[in-house]
């Protein structure tokens, strides 16, 4: 599973805010064009990412490799024909080329996963959206992401319990309902304790934010990647 | 040299709905990790988190939920399905149409539910608005996510709707349960 790993990388030492816009950029140019040199191209510039980086492709790849293994399955949906030939070459390599398109978009993805902590991307969000919407994703965010881990905790817990009854003999229309029941209510009285929590601590719309530096060598990321957002524009 | 600096806090109400839209989206983040294998087809929990958020929340603080839910896989907490996070994930891979539509079925879900911003307390709402809160949510999470499929998969869009044709009918069992749940009385006074 790819995560923030601390160090002094080149990606480690950028702002959240233009590697943010670099990634989105650089996703409208990947997909724009399904050519084989346009995918070469796009995979040589995330490859430099992961550089950036100091992340091993083969690390990336081992991580995404559920999502990878879906995806390798869809020129194959794409060239299954119901009569002879069965299987048709050119809607399969069509759709080989449009998935070709996602790998280097999950690289860069994976380059920013492990060089941004998620308090940095919070910030950044909270920087970007002004005022209260800002703050409430912000603080929303931070909530979650130390949340998440207890809700799941819930969860699997209400599901071994259910297992643990015989649930798996159930019905699933029972086993579900039971599941999303006693879910749902230990992440309500959750969201009580929380609230309470939140109102004794004086939570206020206007708090200390981390940091961020936005320096000189941001400038040629976040300039790449507004070139690259516009580059559908330009006809190739 | 004093500072001083006045403290704007939130009110009470904003509070209540913001930690609801929080531990919404944790738990739809948590229910992604779980699904029950059917045959060939996988039950997946993930829309119960936009049928409750949409539901006791409204259109404003449900889609604030599944606003957060999207954002924190992005900032990298390994909140979509599998343990999956990044915005690759969103914007390149082929469910990732579904997630924003999961975003916006919470919108609709609870716009139509409610009727405003502001939302009533779920007793309130009667079973065929309840019906058609949720199944217009899970029509527009289909309207977005087939052809969001489609076109990062090159797929033909016949091909891409046929692949997720067996997923439909499940969908609206979740939409039947959840309904359950809310008329068995589970959130009564939520």
């Amino acid at each position: 599973m790819l995560s923030y790993r601390p160090g002094s990388t080149v990606a480690h030492r950028l702002d959240p805010r233009s590697k943010l816009l670099f990634q989105f950029g650089f996703a409208i140019a990947a997909v724009a064009h399904p050519t084989l040199p346009w995918l070469v191209g796009t995979t040589a510039f995330a490859l430099c990412a992961l550089a950036a980086a100091r992340l091993s492709p083969l690390a990336v790849l081992r991580s995404y490799r559920i999502v990878l293994a879906v995806l390798a399955l869809a020129p194959f949906v794409a060239g299954v024909a119901p009569g002879p030939p069965w299987f048709r070459v050119d809607p399969a390599l069509r759709s080989a080329l449009h998935v070709g398109r996602i790998l280097p978009v999950l690289l860069v993805s994976a380059a920013y996963l492990t060089s941004t902590p998620v308090r940095d991307t919070r910030a950044a969000v909270q920087r970007l959206i002004p005022g209260k919407p800002g703050q409430i994703l912000g603080i929303g965010m931070a909530l979650v992401v130390r949340l998440f881990p207890l809700v799941l905790a819930d969860v699997r817990e209400v599901r071994d319990a259910i297992h643990a009854r015989g649930g798996e003999a159930r019905p699933l229309r029972d086993r579900v309902r039971l599941l999303a029941v006693r879910s749902l209510e230990r992440t309500l009285d959750r969201s009580d304790r929380l609230s309470v929590a939140l109102r004794a601590r004086c939570f206020a719309w206007n708090p200390t934010l981390p940091p961020l530096a936005f320096d000189r060598r941001d400038y040629p990321v976040l300039a790449v990647g507004i070139a690259l957002a516009v580059s559908p524009l330009v006809s190739v | 040299m004093a500072t001083e600096q006045s403290v704007d806090l939130v009110d009470d109400e904003t509070v209540g709905l913001f930690t609801k839209a929080v531990l919404l989206a944790a738990l739809t983040a948590g229910l992604a990790q779980l699904s029950i294998p059917i045959g060939p087809v996988v039950f997946s929990l993930q829309p119960f988190g936009m049928f409750f958020a949409g539901l006791l929340l409204g259109p404003l603080w449900g889609g604030v939920a599944l606003l957060l839910y999207l954002l924190v896989g992005i900032a990298g907490a390994p909140v979509f399905s599998n343990g999956t996070a990044g915005i690759g994930y969103v914007i390149a891979g082929k469910t990732g149409g579904f997630l924003v539509g999961f975003l916006v079925g919470a919108v609709v879900a609870g716009a139509i539910a409610h009727r405003g911003i502001a939302p009533k307390p779920v007793a309130d709402l009667s079973v065929p608005v309840q019906v058609v809160a949720l199944t217009a949510a899970v029509a527009v999470v289909y309207a977005i996510g087939i052809p969001w499929m489609a076109v990062v998969t090159g797929l033909p869009f016949a091909r891409a709707a046929a692949l997720m044709a067996p997923y439909i009918p499940l969908d609206l069992l979740k939409l039947g349960i959840a309904i359950a749940i809310v008329q068995g009385g589970y959130l009564a006074g939520r």
